[in-house]
């Protein structure tokens, strides 16, 4: 028994794992699943000039969620904008919810008729739209007790929460799949020393990494592909986007993916080493990406720390391109920053790979 | 003698961040075309960086090495197809048959097609393999591993064959294959280099042996005249005396 202690002591990357990932997991996961968001980005579109418009603005802006000290709205004001001018707002992501007050919202309350307001909400992220719909309608009810009708379109079809889900699941499915199966080519040819034969022939480092590459893309797709179509099968999930964009996403994600994975491993002295480091890795962008949750539900400190995680990018992509169905202009930022990522971690992984392998 | 591989102030210093290791220390020597050359050496000599060094695996810190007239600085890959390489481990795929194992180093060296079949089919049947030539190479004793290992070294008809230690944890019987199908080779026109810890092995195969030790090249001659040279009667004794009997790390 001591002698085991004494051997998981001195493997000091597998302790991290063990013992530290599981606290900083039950952190992500009781702020993301503890049904409550902050700093929603609202647009209130307020068409009326009355003074009973204002109070609910005013009721807004104030609003703190149970158990939280920020505030629920960051709000922005305008008027005059269509619902599909503010549907569009949604759409590219500005803003998380839109809330429209009509012309006749004061005067139909002085009349003591029923007032009809308009909100819209990003659904792709399920979780925060019940949320803010639950929220708005008991905000309106302390506001005009039984007056004020809400109407929530639905943007994108009637969405579950595996809708949230799947995406943001083939992205991380693909992340995990390529580092591992890249990083055990990499570190079990190493180890069983069947790298260095090849090394050997006239084929270069780069034609190797090259071949492993094209490997993983083509593995990583056709399972994407198979994850789809049984996520639509299964669960009839909603598939609005276009396939060839959710291909894009994959593979300039798949290709840092491969990088990250030949990077790890070939720092790696064998399959054990590499097991471990690239838990290091793997494990915070399952649960600090919003995969399972929005980024929406967590302090501000944790949104940066999953702003810092490629898988961010690639689940916020997945979905708008799945769920929104949105086109190219949508996930441009996005896209740049898995370019931008990939390219570099794929840059130093061959680096590390010609020096180390 | 035609001179094949010429070595010429070769010098490899393995650099962290503390420490400098100069693993081998301004060394020459010429290897001459059809001979079977043998390097030996205690653990830590520098036998196995400059066997990489040759190979083109490793970069050398100073010095120069040509392989068949050609710089392994500047022409490594084409120097690549001009040898062939056994390595220490069996480095085969556990998961390919032996036939798929030989097809893929021949793909690699570009091996045309019905040449390689012609020499894949000649080539385990010399080593007693063609009826496993189907078979996952996972479930292969050493043995088959090792003669395995070979032939796929030199599917592409090299020149010169390196071969880093080619029969430690041999059965006597497949040693005995090993060295018969070393000689084979040799007649075939081959050269031969190969590091070793057995003596006998050495002294039996090779035309002339590179004793090392420290980095440093102790003495390079026929076995013969090493043990003339040093009054001993055999190859052990010439490595003792040469290396001392200090046990290397």
């Amino acid at each position: 028994m001591i002698k085991e202690f004494k051997q998981l002591f001195r493997k000091k990357v597998l302790v991290v794992p063990l013992f530290v990932f599981p606290i900083v997991m039950i952190v992500f996961f009781g702020y993301g699943m503890g049904g409550s968001v902050n700093n929603v980005n609202l647009l209130i579109v307020n068409n009326d000039m009355g003074v009973s418009s204002n109070a609910l603005v005013q009721e807004l802006g104030t609003f703190i969620p149970k158990n939280s000290d920020n505030k629920m709205f960051e709000i922005t004001y305008t008027k005059d904008m269509s619902q599909s001018e503010a549907e569009d707002k949604i759409n590219s992501a500005e803003y998380k919810a839109v809330l429209i007050i009509p012309v006749d919202y004061s005067d139909r309350l002085a009349k003591n008729e029923k007032p009809e307001v308009t909100l819209l909400t990003d659904q792709s992220d399920t979780t925060s739209t019940g949320i803010i719909v639950e929220t708005m309608n008991k905000i309106l009810a302390k506001s005009q007790p039984g007056t004020i009708l809400l109407t929530v379109p639905d943007l994108y079809g009637s969405l579950k929460y595996i809708d949230f889900l799947t995406p943001a699941v083939i992205a991380l499915t693909v992340f995990f799949g390529t580092v591992m199966s890249t990083g055990y080519a990499v570190a079990g040819e190493r180890e069983d020393g069947t790298i260095v034969r090849i090394l050997m022939t006239p084929v270069s480092r780069g034609a190797v990494i090259f071949g492993k590459t094209i490997h993983q893309l083509i593995l990583q797709l056709a399972r994407a592909v198979i994850l789809i179509l049984a996520a639509i099968l299964i669960f009839g999930v909603t598939m609005n986007g276009s396939w060839l964009l959710v291909a894009l996403i994959l593979v300039i994600f798949t290709f840092g993916a491969v990088g990250m994975g030949i990077a790890i491993s070939a720092k790696s002295e064998d399959m054990t080493s590499f097991q471990q480091i690239s838990m290091l890795f793997t494990l915070p962008s399952m649960f600090a990406t919003g995969v399972f949750f929005p980024l929406d539900s967590i302090p501000d400190w944790m949104r940066w720390i999953a702003y810092l995680i490629p898988l961010t990018y690639a689940n916020d992509a997945m979905r708008i391109v799945m769920i929104k169905g949105q086109g190219i202009n949508a996930i441009a930022g996005d896209l740049i920053i898995l370019l931008i990522y990939s390219i570099i971690i794929f840059s130093v992984a061959i680096r590390i790979f010609r020096r180390e392998v | 003698m035609e001179t094949i591989i010429e070595v010429k102030g070769l010098t490899k210093v393995f650099k962290t961040r503390r420490t400098e290791l100069i693993a081998v220390d301004h060394i020459s020597f010429e290897i001459y075309k059809g001979e079977i050359f043998g390097m030996i050496g205690p653990n830590g000599a520098g036998k196995s960086t400059t066997f990489a060094m040759m190979t083109t695996l490793v970069k050398p810190t100073g010095g120069s090495i040509m392989v068949s007239g050609l710089d392994v600085e500047k022409e490594d890959e084409k120097i690549r197809q001009k040898i062939g390489v056994v390595p220490q481990q069996h480095s085969l795929y556990p998961d390919l048959t032996a036939r798929e194992n030989l097809e893929l180093m021949g793909n690699l060296y570009d091996v045309p097609k019905k040449l390689m079949d012609e020499r894949i089919d000649y080539y385990l049947k010399l080593v007693n393999l063609k009826t496993h030539s189907d078979r996952f190479t996972g479930g292969f004793s050493g043995g088959m591993k090792q003669r395995l290992s070979v032939i796929c070294a030199i599917i592409h008809d090299p020149e010169i064959i390196f071969w880093d230690e080619p029969t430690t944890g041999l059965d006597p019987q497949t040693r005995q294959a090993i060295w018969k199908l070393a000689m084979k080779f040799n007649e075939e026109g081959k050269t031969l280099i190969f590091t070793t810890h057995y003596m006998e092995e050495a002294d039996k195969l090779c035309n002339r042996v590179a004793i090392m030790n420290a980095g440093k090249l102790v003495a390079l001659d026929t076995p013969e005249n090493l043990k003339k040279t040093s009054n001993s009667t055999s190859l052990e004794e010439v490595f003792i005396h040469l290396t001392g009997e200090e046990i290397r790390d």
